[in-house]
This record gives structure tokens, sequence and C-alpha cells, in this order.
């Protein structure tokens, strides 16, 4: 079939669809739909780490003026528990709360207040009196309860060759091991609901990625049937991974609707958000990796201790991108897991990459260093074209292709080898590269389409339950109706994030735009298919979309379209792959140090939109920043609370901590990922960047970061690496 | 939040006629609206002041200028005579929270603001300066930011301002209305206090007490200056620490300096010691290190915060070499 040039495409970089409404402030978040008649709750969480509640005295809330209801594990709803403990959680998992006088987690809800106003709600919910006893066995402290570590028995282990005898060929060994701490996803947009229950049925304005699995675990939770539950969510100012699942403040706003018999707004505090809406756990990644002098890998482990909950279980898959990125012929990854009283942890963009990159491409640099050989040709030798792990080809992999033209783009020939060489003024100037890759996954996802033809235009409409979390999903899924129904971006509507709509898998795991587009493409095909089928048009055959509809002699049509991974995808690993190269300045002698410049090329299929990929890229290049820079969330080892309580202490990077960015997109269009050859970008862009940074830290100053975050004041204690003189 | 009521007073006596021992004036709001909202101010009346005129800036007696208290951070390091006269004031200033705060903040409330110790934001955790007696959560636990100087058993925290940080270095005098009407003035070195016994205490101020002005002397330091603060992000973070630092030179000998820390101390750290070190010394790196060991000697840093030592020792020689290459 022949078509003609579409401006608005797929491939083009339109201005974002929705931006209009963004800025003019009419995009409706959770929080902002006029519901009539609703009240406020407010939750109330634990300020012990382990324990009981001993007594509750809500008088004094009760009396304050506006108050309609105190809710406690004394008089909530029941819900359905969990069966087991240490239930693995997932993003449709039950969401019980308030419903014993238990406590696991300092923060933990205990309870909510619902009041005619916010301020009142507050208010009240200081005035609930709880009296705990304290259980004294609380574990708080990760340095002193790894002896607590289990394996965790979910299938994650995972060894191929024998270590031992990879590390017996090899000629230098690197035996490393890096920490990172506990971080907050801390999306803008507070997590909010506004619940409402009318006759058993529950409709819900949520901040949610994934609207199917917040209809399966409401109706779960509350035992009610999946149909009676509404959830909308159309726009999500960030999530991150905090909104994939259902989080408590939604239960407790259900919960609440159905005890006052009115609508309840429940929006999550900036302070509850480091409490009560997951967060990215503290890992401690030991890596050996073995090496022959001439660069060849012989050996690599990849060793997680993190925690989870002690009554739920969460595994972050730090030693996934150690199974598949380079050739290594023996590998081992493992994985243990501290049960501690701290909120169990959930996936924070890219889960396992963010963290597990920064601990493999240090490491790997290290052996770089050890080997005197180049990063990028240390990298380059030990390429791949099959997946070990899967043991199956890559569906297209560049990342030597990153590797090369980043390099060149980014001037890394200037690079100087030994450390504290390359100096100006007070500041030591280094280079650092890191590698990057992440799963691109493909799930079923359906979409619907609407045609409507008026003034010789047709208009359409699209509609699927995805969401869209800050990315652009308005303006990518309008450009594939453009593309496959050959009309202007201007006469598609894009409607999103209603469990009204078509399923999708919802926004997370980067495959949001893989699978939202397929569909919407497979609905568009399936209404031009459709419309030349009636008429006997063949299917090759160009004709525009409003001539269809005449000779069909038909003013409106609709159809549905379903894309799921083919067969030949199932043979292939699929994964995009990218590159980061960063130049730091160290100032030598307080500690702070500058980020100057960032190259980062990534390939990842075709591009949807360059510009709002743009945007992505750089939002997860600032994240990774932000794990270097000063990202960190600190639990005070007396009480189990967090110390770190809002963005005054949670230091995310500003605008002055971010550098000159470049990003590159290799041109790229991998058809056995799927029809439209597009890959994951959402979490490919934080991968890597840590890692590139500590790395440009040791070229400038002799010294390796082995613990994020690099704060001037580890810079200051720290020592140069030994045989090298700064 | 809890509740509370709210009086715009129009006038200086109107301001301390309400004055109750619960009660507090509310100038920019910054600091005092995020701790009533954590529940640890709990003043039942807010006084705002904002409506009277201690907005100048004016010339003193002295040579110098005179700071109204309810003009804001911004308006005062932006001022020209400010920046001609006082750079060092203005820099230290500038290099605070964040444009919209310093928009919001005054001169009068900066003096003022409270410890930024998480145990004194979270009120189910001891803290002697939010609770008298609850015991000081941070001795035994999360210290890292914490005092190097100074400090007692009850209270190790530190002072967050970084124009307090300047003003000790380059000295100034607090004016203050007293509630029966008449004013006093208070050195700037003794305007905030150590916490010894009486951590809830920040300053000297007495109960109805209203900052008025900020008196600056004839200016001295403002040809060789630097403020360096050093912190965990760009901007919007309190400084791990701070050094204001001033000097004056003449025919190659130093014969004025002002040289103060921040973050290591429960008030801005004045290095007077130092300072009379390098009076009649001639401004090299030899000089410098010297001082810095000379004001870090006293140091008793926690396991957490040793790294305040070397950092302020690279710090002083920092500023004061900066300050020293400051072409003319």
């Amino acid at each position: 079939m022949t078509k003609t040039v579409n401006a608005s495409g797929v491939g083009n970089a339109i201005d974002r669809v929705e931006g209009h409404l963004k800025v003019m402030g009419k995009a409706k978040y959770a929080s902002e739909f006029p519901v009539e008649n609703k009240v406020y709750g407010q939750g109330i969480n634990s300020t012990i780490a382990k324990g009981e509640i001993v007594s509750i005295d809500t008088s004094e809330a009760e009396k304050q003026e506006g108050v309609l209801k105190v809710i406690t594990y004394k008089n909530a709803e029941k819900l359905k528990t969990f069966d087991k403990e240490m239930t693995a959680i997932g993003t449709d998992s039950i969401a019980p709360v308030l419903q014993s006088n238990k406590v696991n987690y300092y923060g933990e809800y205990v309870g909510l207040v619902v009041a005619e106003t916010f301020e009142q709600a507050q208010y009240a919910a200081r005035l609930v009196k709880f009296e705990y006893k304290k259980d004294p066995t609380a574990v708080i402290d990760f340095e002193t309860s790894k002896s607590k570590a289990y394996s965790p028995d979910n299938g994650s282990n995972y060894s191929r060759g024998n270590m031992q005898s990879g590390l017996s060929e090899a000629d230098v060994v690197v035996e490393q091991t890096y920490n990172t701490p506990i971080e907050h996803h801390h999306p803008m947009e507070l997590h909010a609901v506004i619940a409402s229950w009318d006759n058993g049925k529950v409709m819900a304005y949520a901040s949610q990625q994934m609207v199917d699995d917040a209809t399966i675990a409401i109706s779960a939770t509350f035992q009610i049937p999946k149909k009676d539950v509404r959830v909308v969510s159309a726009f999500v100012g960030g999530g991150f991974g905090s909104k994939l699942n259902l989080e408590r403040h939604v239960v407790m706003a259900v919960m609440a609707t159905k005890m006052v018999g009115r609508p309840v707004q429940v929006t999550v505090t900036r302070t509850q958000m480091f409490t009560n809406t997951g967060l990215r756990q503290q890992n401690e990644q030991k890596m050996k990796i073995g090496a022959k002098n001439d660069g060849t890998l012989t050996a690599l482990s990849h060793e997680t201790l993190s925690h989870t909950s002690t009554n739920m279980e969460y595994q972050e898959p730090c030693g996934m991108i150690s199974k598949m990125l380079y050739k290594v012929p023996n590998s081992e990854v493992t994985y243990k897991l501290i049960p501690m009283n701290i909120q169990t942890p959930f996936a924070m963009r890219a889960p396992g990459e963010a963290t597990g990159s920064f601990a493999l491409e240090c490491a790997m640099d290290e052996m770089a260093w050890k080997l005197k050989m180049d990063p990028i040709d240390f990298r380059i030798k030990n390429d791949t074209q099959t997946d070990l792990h899967e043991n199956r080809p890559f569906s297209s992999r560049l990342l030597v292709e990153c590797m090369r033209i980043g390099a060149d783009k980014f001037g890394w020939k200037d690079r100087k080898t030994e450390p504290g060489t390359n100096s100006k003024g007070n500041w030591l100037i280094g280079y650092g590269v890191s590698a990057a890759s992440r799963n691109s996954p493909f799930q079923k996802s359906h979409a619907k389409v609407i045609l409507d033809l008026e003034d010789d235009k047709v208009h359409a409409t699209i509609q699927m339950d995805g969401t869209d979390i800050g990315t652009g999903t308005y303006t990518i899924v309008a450009q594939t109706a453009s593309e496959y129904l050959n009309i202007p971006v201007e006469q598609v509507t894009v409607e999103l994030g209603d469990s009204n709509f078509p399923v999708t898998p919802g926004s997370g795991g980067s495959w949001g735009a893989v699978s939202y587009c397929n569909g919407a493409r497979a609905a568009c095909e399936n209404a031009v298919n459709g419309l030349k089928d009636n008429r006997n048009i063949p299917i090759d055959e160009e004709v525009a979309l409003a001539e269809l509809l005449k000779r069909n002699q038909i003013k409106t049509f609709e159809a549905t379209g379903m894309a799921e991974p083919s067969e030949e995808f199932e043979k292939y690993s699929v994964f995009s792959f990218g590159a980061n190269f960063c130049e730091v300045w160290v100032d030598k002698d307080t500690g702070m140090y500058r980020i100057n410049r960032m190259v980062n090329v990534g390939s990842a299929g075709k591009i949807l939109n360059p510009k709002t990929a743009y945007g992505q890229i750089i939002g997860g290049m600032t994240m990774g920043a932000g794990m270097v820079i000063a990202e960190q969330t600190l639990v005070e080892p007396n009480f189990g609370n967090f110390i770190t309580r809002s963005f005054a202490d949670y230091h995310v990077p500003v605008n002055l901590d971010m550098a000159n960015i470049d990003v590159i997109f290799l041109p790229e269009e991998d058809k056995i990922a799927n029809k439209m050859g597009v890959k994951g970008i959402g979490e490919l862009g934080i991968t890597s960047v840590a890692a590139s940074i500590a790395n440009a830290i040791f070229n400038a100053t002799g010294k390796r970061m082995r613990n994020l975050p690099i704060t001037p004041e580890k810079l200051i204690d720290a020592k140069v690496e030994p045989g090298i003189s700064v | 939040m809890r509740p509370f009521t709210y009086t715009s007073a129009t006038n200086k006596d109107q301001a301390l006629q309400a004055s109750t021992k619960t009660s507090h004036y509310l100038a920019g709001g910054t600091n005092l609206v995020d701790l009533m909202k954590e529940d640890v101010e709990r003043p039942d009346q807010l006084i705002d002041v904002n409506k009277l005129d201690y907005k100048q800036i004016t010339s003193n007696d002295k040579g110098g200028l005179t700071l109204g208290a309810m003009l804001s951070n911004s308006e005062t390091a932006n001022n020209p005579e400010v920046r001609k006269n006082y750079p060092l004031l203005s820099m230290a200033m500038l290099s605070a929270a964040t444009a919209q705060i310093r928009n919001m903040a005054s001169n009068g409330g900066n003096l003022l603001q409270r410890t930024r110790c998480p145990y004194f934001f979270e009120t189910s955790m001891p803290c002697n300066k939010r609770q008298p007696g609850s015991g000081c959560g941070a001795l035994n636990g999360m210290n890292a930011k914490h005092a190097i100087f100074g400090y007692s058993d009850s209270c190790i925290a530190t002072n967050p301002s970084d124009m307090c940080v300047a003003l000790a270095a380059i000295g100034a005098t607090v004016e203050v209305q007293k509630p029966d009407g008449s004013s006093r003035m208070i050195e700037f070195t003794d305007f905030h206090r150590l916490p010894g016994d009486h951590p809830e205490k920040d300053t000297t101020l007495m109960e109805g007490e209203l900052i008025t002005a900020i008196h600056l002397s004839e200016p001295q330091l403002s040809d060789k200056y630097y403020y360096l603060k050093i912190r965990e992000r760009s901007s919007y973070a309190f400084a791990l620490i701070s050094v204001a630092a001033g000097l004056q030179v003449e025919g190659g000998v130093i014969n004025k300096v002002g040289l103060a820390m921040g973050a290591v101390a429960h008030k801005p750290w004045k290095l007077m010691e130092a300072e009379d070190f390098l009076v009649g010394k001639k401004p090299t790196k030899e000089n410098f290190e010297k001082a810095a060991e000379m004001a870090l000697k006293d140091a008793r840093p926690f396991e957490a915060n040793k790294y305040k030592v070397e950092m302020g020792k690279n710090a002083i020689v920092r500023a004061l070499t900066q300050a020293n290459d400051r072409k003319v």
C-alpha cells in the first residue's frame, strides 16, 4: 500500500496534543475532579516501628467542628487480608488496611479522620491519641541485621557455567561491594483519590499507573465484583512505579465513603509519600568479576542483599542486567532479603537496572582500569549478540554502536587515562562511561476507535484504559491513529485512563508506549480494513478514510483492536540498549562536584516522537544523576522513622545540578519487537547514569565511590585508590 | 495545623501590645508556617508585622547601612548599596534557599530561623529544643549534620542561616523593640546563644521583643570577600559547612579580617582567634592554613560528622584564598 506522507504520524517531533490542557491547568488530575458533596480524609501514621496499639482515644478529635468519622481498626470495614505471611506483592495485590492493632513499621496507617474540610481533617488527625506497646525486636537497622537475611523462594537465583572455574581461568579478579540507599519515587503529583460508594458500586478518581489492576485490587480487597468498580486516572503527574499498585489511601477512601455516605477525597501528604507509597530499598551488591589479560571475561557473580517488610515480599532484580549484558560463560546471580520493620519496597523506575547497572558498570570500570584497557574497548570486547541468560538471540542489539557513536560525539579520545592528570584551577576533571540495557516488554493491549464523518472530514476517537504518566501517551497514541488512519493528528482525540475503556497493561516496566500504540494500531487497521471489507475494496488499495465511510454510506464506525507479542517475539530477547558519557569537575578541597556535560546514546527501535522521547530520557538521566548527587532516605536507627521527610531534606537534583545534556537515538526499527518497530525508553535513561558519573569521579580523583549517593562529605573522607597519586 | 487567631498589626505599638507568651510575630512565614504545619510551632496567635514600616535600607550614623527587619532577603541582597558596601552579606544571602523563599523571607525572620535537626521536626521523637526535658535524639542518633563546637548534652543542633554567618563575619547590631515601647541594641555575636541547658532558646531575645533593624557599621571588607557554601546540591540545600571571609589588605599585609563559619554550632561561629592571628600577617596560603588549623583545633566532632573538621579547614583556606584573589 502506498501512503501519502503524514506530517503528524509516527516518528514526527510534534508538540504534545495534551500540552495545551496542561499549561492551561485544564488537564484533570485525580484530586481535581469536581465531585459534589465531597469530604476529606486524612490518614494517621503510626509512631512506632513494631508493636501493638493498646488503646485509642478519639474523643477529642470527634468533638472538633466538621469531623464526621474517625476510622481505626476498631470500627473499620472488614477487608480481604493476605492468606499467608510474606505474600509476594504485585500490581494487582489486595491492600488491606486498618485490620488489626498490629504495627509493622513506623508510619503505617493506623487511622483515618474524615471531615468536611481538608484543614479540619488534618487537625483532628493529630488529636487522635494512640497508646502503643512497643515491641523491642523491631528490625530497623540494615547494617546490624544482615544475619536475618533469607533467600527468597521465587526462582530468581541463577547460575550458568561454573563460577569457580571461571575465576581460576582469570588473570585478574575484581571483587567489590556497592551500596545504594533507600530512595523514593516522589512524583510531583501527590497520590490522591476521590472515591464514592453508590449501591455497592465504587467510583474512584485515582492517580494510578495501571487502571485495570487497580479495579482488580479494589474488587478483591472489598470482595465485590470487578464490574462494580470503576477507576478513572485521566492524567497522572508522574509515578515512577509508586502508582503501579493500589496503595492503602485508596482503600481507606473507599471504606470511608461507604461509612459516611459521601464522596471522600484522600490526598497523601509529601511526608506520607515517604512512608505509604512504596520505596526503592537499600541494596548491598557484591560483585566478583574475572577476566583474562586480553580483556576476555571469564566469570561474573552478582550477589544482592536487600530488605523487604516483615509481612510482604518484594525483591528488586538487581542482578538481572548481569545475566545478559556481556559475553561471560560463567555467571551467578543471587538474592537475599532481610525482613525489616520498614514499609514494603516496590518497583521504582528501572527496578533492577538502575541499581544493578551501578554495581555492574562500576565493577566493569574497575576491571578495565586493572587491565589497563580503555573502558569502551573492554566492553566491546565482551559484547554478545546472544542473550546467554535466555540462550536466544537479541532481536536487535546496537550497544557497540551506542558506545562508538557516543564516544565520538562526546570526545572520549581526549580522556586522560591517569586519574588526577586533567585539572583546571581547583577542579579535577574526569570522564566516565557506562553501558545500559533495559528489557523492552510488550503486553497484550486493547483499544477502540470511533470514527465520525463530518463535513468531509473524519474525526477519530481512540479509547483505552492506558494512562499518561506525564510522558506524552496522549500524543504518541494520537500520532499512531494519525499514521494508521492517515488523517492529521488534529482530527484525533485520545481518551485514556478509564476502566470502562478497553484493557491495556497500564504504564510501567517500559511497556506502555509499545503496548498502547500497537493496540491503537490494531484498532485503526481493523477499522480501515473492516470498512474496505464491507465494500469489497482490496486491502492494499489506498482510499482516504472519509471516502471509505462515504462508500459505506455511514457517518460513524467503530472498531476494536488487540495487539500482543508474536510467536517470533518469544524466540528473541527484546531489549533497548544505551550508553551514557559523563564529564565531571570535582573540587579537590571541598568535595563538591559538577556534572559538566553528559551524552546519552540510545538504541530503542523506532522513536515514536523524538520530542517526548527526549523528555523521557533527560528525565531518566536527571533521576540517575539524583541517585549520585544526594537522593537518599535515612532510617533513624533507634526509632525506625525516616529522618528525610520533605523536599528540603530529600535532595533531588535542581536545574543547576544538571549538565549540558545531549541525547541521541540511533535510527532503528525492530520489527521483531512488534509491528511498529518500537521499544520502551521509560527506564533506559536512568540506567547507566549513576555508574558513568561514579566512573568519571574516579577518572578525575582516583577515588572509587562505591556507596551512593556521592556527597561532598563522602568525597572528603574517601582515599585515593592504592597505586594512584593525585 | 492547629487553629490560631490572626492579627494584622498596622503599627509597632499594636504589634507589641498584641503579643503574648504564646503568640508569634509573622513576617515572611517561610520557616514559621512550615513548622506550624509540622506541629512543631504551636502559637495560638500570629501577629502579622508585614505592614510595619521596617522595610527601608538607610544610612546610619556609623557610616554604614541599616537594614529594615521586614525587608525581604531578596530586596536586601540585591540592593545596590548593600551589594557595593557589603558584598559578602549579599553573596551569603543569595546562596540561601531558593529565589522564591528569599522573596518571602524577611531579614528579621532570617535571624530567627530554627534548626534543621530532624529530631526537632518529628514530634514523636525526643528533642529538648522542641520539648524541653524530652532528651536529645541526635546525641546518640543521626548526627552527621550536627554541631562540632559549643554543643551540650541537651542539644547538638546547628543554626541553619547563611545570612547570619556573613553578619558574624562583618559585625552587626540588632535593634529590638521591647514590649514596654523602648528599644535595645544587641551585638550580633550576642544575639544567638549556645544551647547549654536551655536549647529551647535560640537567641537572647526576651518575650515579646520585636526585631526592627540590623545596623551595619562602616564597610571595611568590601573588596576582598568570599562566601563558600559546601552543600549537597547547587541550590535549596543547607550548608554542610560554610565560611564567610572578608579581608582588608594594605601594603601586602592583612589589617582587618572577618571570618565566620556556619553549620558547625548552635550559633554562627565567629573565628576570633583565627581573625586575630591573621591581622598583621601576609595573605599567604601558609598563614591561611595556620588560621584554619587554629579555627578547628577545638572541634569536638561525632563519628558521623568528623568530615566537618577536614572540610572545615579546607573551606577556610579556600574562602580566604578566594577573597584574597578577588580583583579589586
